[in-house]
């Protein structure tokens, strides 16, 4: 009998078919998102410091850049990351050992709660540069 | 009998064909489930529609399918609930599962995983009753509790699990991993682990479930214990086995 | 077939006093039928039942048991899959093949690539259930098998781990029966034309509830998980009515209706299974002249899960537990 996989999405890609899941998806979805945006940004990051390397004059100019307001939106996202990230990396400890299961919902909820006060102060606090 | 016509928009494959939808209105009693819905199509208007149906009670597990979108067991949802009364109701098969034809997908690599498990069917049931997977409808009865006949030392009944493959269709890694386990094989590891006191089984259970393919390629989305609709949590039960495996891991650490 | 079966035994009860006057008649018939049957008292029967209508005269114990409907059927396809049938799903018989009056073979569809096929075979077993009338018409014969239809109700939770059974003759919503998470109101009876499109009469709904508050009062307070019809095939019998025709079975041979290649098994219920099987088989190797004797009483059932294993196009191999019950070997004898 002859069967047939259709998929438009490629198999490492069919996570991204969110349509009709519930709140736990979400979850998996965002932290994988994160996680992909944090190893990015690792990179990035050594990459501005090897600057240090290059002495004063380089660093300097890399701080003046810094202090736009472009790149300092760039740090509200990859700090939304990182919370995001870090607290259901959490929830995901937790559960994974098999503590509040059954509440892991709730849990993300929290999560994103929290994630949503904490960058909103620091978003106020890093534009009040 | 109040009637209702309600319009069904159903994936049509055939091998050798490219997939689509075609569009089917049937003429079904306001009380009818699903199920019913696809067998009018059937029965009045296309004889070539390939679907899966036996228990009609949520007992077999034979007719999980998508209900726009949602993984669901036809003949245990009622047509009022998945139609608003306009739109179409989009019926397609489960996802992660090869299409053999229409809303047929192929069983085989599931009962695979399946016997690996070798869950028995039959375990010992409840000390009392009622007994439900829908704690709702228990919301009017106090729980009781039964005595056993005097030749009996337990009464049984059948694992809530009905192998209907609902989990593995809305589990993210299933689609991601071919040879994953899944929902479905690594509940049913843990059930067969549970009422096995043979340690060689317990052993090679706990073997597969430590594999490479078994408990640590869950992600947690918990999307299996959402969509199924048995309330077998076979996320809580990936769990529970992650836990004593790493409970033995300690405890051989420490020597025992 | 231990795993597909719960074996919690079955209760009689009497309801009214015309049950009570029945029961020392089907006491009677058990002890006739070597069915071990005893009399337990109503206290015993309510604390075992504890959802059982409090109102109950009397109560009859006896051994019963309720099957796994699908898994159970997949068994023996998959025992015969085993050893050698070959099973093809989706494929409607449209015709049969016929060679002046005998039959050849049969005209099938395949749903699955929609192409017709013709299948020349030694002889044609029609066990068509419901549609045994329909089919063994296509080879221009009858046989007396009427599609009778019944109705069943599943409630939203299981309300007793025994088989409820009013104690008296059949009648309808004379039975609960326990499976998995549900309890099982039947059933109803009446002759339909068409197995294939069965409309659910809502007073026969409404009748299993009713009934079925006779058995266990809280029916009235669960809400209905499904309401399921399917026709029985039933063996006609002149004169008599659809609801006291009796579940027997029979084997036609069709060379007495002149027409050759052709046998219909019909009737019975899934507890008479493998006697109508072996009926059928002795038939079968008469006619074909084999002298073998039928093995179906001693042969051991393989995992249902086979039935699929063995027909995916993939090939994975998961490594199964030492021991498990998946080994086609252990079922061929």
């Amino acid at each position: 009998m002859s069967t047939l996989n259709y998929r438009k999405l490629s198999r490492s890609g069919r996570w991204l078919d969110v349509r009709r899941r519930r709140l736990g998806m979400w979850a998996y979805v965002l932290n994988r998102i994160t996680g992909l945006g944090l190893v990015v940004y690792l990179y990035l990051h050594l990459g501005v410091l090897s600057l240090l390397l290059r002495g004063p004059a380089a660093w300097d100019s890399f701080v003046a850049v810094a202090r736009s307001p472009y790149v300092l939106a760039l740090d509200v996202i990859l700090l939304a990351g990182i919370l995001i990230h870090g607290l259901n990396g959490l929830r995901i400890a937790l559960t994974g050992f098999g503590i509040g299961v059954g509440a892991q919902k709730a849990l993300f909820v929290v999560i994103m709660v929290i994630s949503a006060v904490a960058l909103w102060v620091a978003a106020l606090k890093i534009f009040r540069v | 009998m109040n009637m209702l016509k309600v319009p069904l928009q159903i994936f049509r494959y055939k091998p050798g064909q490219t997939p689509g939808y075609d569009t089917f209105t049937v003429e079904i009693p306001a009380t009818a489930h699903v199920i019913d819905a696809i067998d009018a199509v059937w029965t009045s208007h296309d004889h070539s529609l390939a679907f899966r149906r036996a228990c009609h009670h949520s007992s077999c597990g034979s007719c999980a399918i998508r209900i726009n979108g949602l993984e669901k067991l036809p003949c245990v949802t009622r047509v009022t609930d998945v139609w608003d009364g306009r739109s179409q109701v989009r019926l397609d098969p489960l996802r992660n599962f090869p299409i053999v034809s229409d809303l047929v997908v192929d069983m085989a690599d599931f009962f695979r995983r399946m016997s690996a498990a070798d869950m028995a069917m039959i375990c010992e049931a409840e000390a009392f009753l009622p007994f439900t997977v829908d704690t709702f409808a228990v919301a009017d009865l106090e729980p009781k509790l039964v005595e056993l006949p005097e030749n009996f030392s337990r009464f049984t009944r059948f694992e809530k699990c009905i192998e209907c493959g609902i989990c593995m269709s809305a589990c993210p890694t299933m689609a991601a991993d071919e040879k994953f386990l899944g929902p479905a094989g690594l509940a049913a590891i843990h059930q067969a682990r549970k009422k096995t006191l043979d340690p060689v089984k317990v052993e090679h259970l706990l073997g597969l479930a430590d594999g490479e393919h078994g408990v640590w390629r869950c992600h947690s989305a918990f999307e299996c214990t959402e969509a199924c609709p048995q309330a077998v949590d076979p996320a809580g039960k990936i769990m529970a086995l992650r836990r004593e495996l790493i409970a033995r891991r300690f405890l051989k650490m420490l020597g025992k | 077939m231990p795993d597909l079966l719960e074996l919690n035994d079955g209760l009689f009860v009497a309801i009214t006093e015309a049950d009570l006057v029945f029961k020392d008649r089907f006491l009677q018939g058990c002890a006739a039928c070597h069915v071990p049957a005893r009399e337990i008292s109503v206290e015993h029967a309510l604390a075992v039942e504890p959802f059982l209508n409090p109102k109950i005269l009397a109560a009859i114990q006896v051994p019963d048991g309720v099957f796994e409907p699908f898994r159970f059927c997949l068994a023996f396809l998959a025992t015969a899959q085993e050893n050698g049938a070959t099973i093809r799903t989706y494929s409607e018989v449209t015709d049969l093949l016929c060679a002046g009056k005998n039959v050849t073979g049969v005209r099938i569809r395949d749903q699955h690539t929609g192409k017709q096929e013709a299948l020349k075979v030694d002889l044609v077993v029609n066990a068509a259930g419901p549609w045994a009338g329909e089919i063994a018409a296509k080879a221009g014969v009858g046989v007396p098998e009427i599609p009778t239809a019944g109705v069943m109700v599943a409630l939203d939770c299981r309300l007793n781990n025994l088989v409820l059974n009013r104690l008296n003759k059949p009648s309808d919503g004379d039975i609960i029966v326990p499976q998995r998470a549900t309890s099982v109101i039947g059933t109803t009876s009446w002759a339909v034309e068409n197995p294939d499109l069965i409309t659910i009469p809502p007073e026969h709904v409404d009748r299993m509830i009713t009934q079925g508050q006779q058995l266990i009062p809280a029916v009235k307070k669960v809400p209905m998980r499904a309401k399921m019809a399917v026709a029985r095939p039933l063996i006609a019998r002149s004169g008599i009515a659809a609801r006291e025709l009796s579940r027997t079975f029979e084997c036609f041979d069709h060379e007495r209706d002149g027409t050759n290649g052709f046998v219909t098994i019909t009737g019975g219920k899934t507890t008479t299974a493998r006697a109508m099987a072996e009926k059928v088989s002795d038939m079968v190797c008469r006619k074909l002249d084999i002298s073998a004797e039928c093995r179906t009483r001693d042969t051991p059932l393989c995992s249902y899960r086979l039935f699929f294993q063995q027909r995916g196009s993939r090939n994975q191999s998961f490594v199964g537990a030492p021991g498990d019950r998946s080994s086609g070997r252990e079922c061929f004898r």
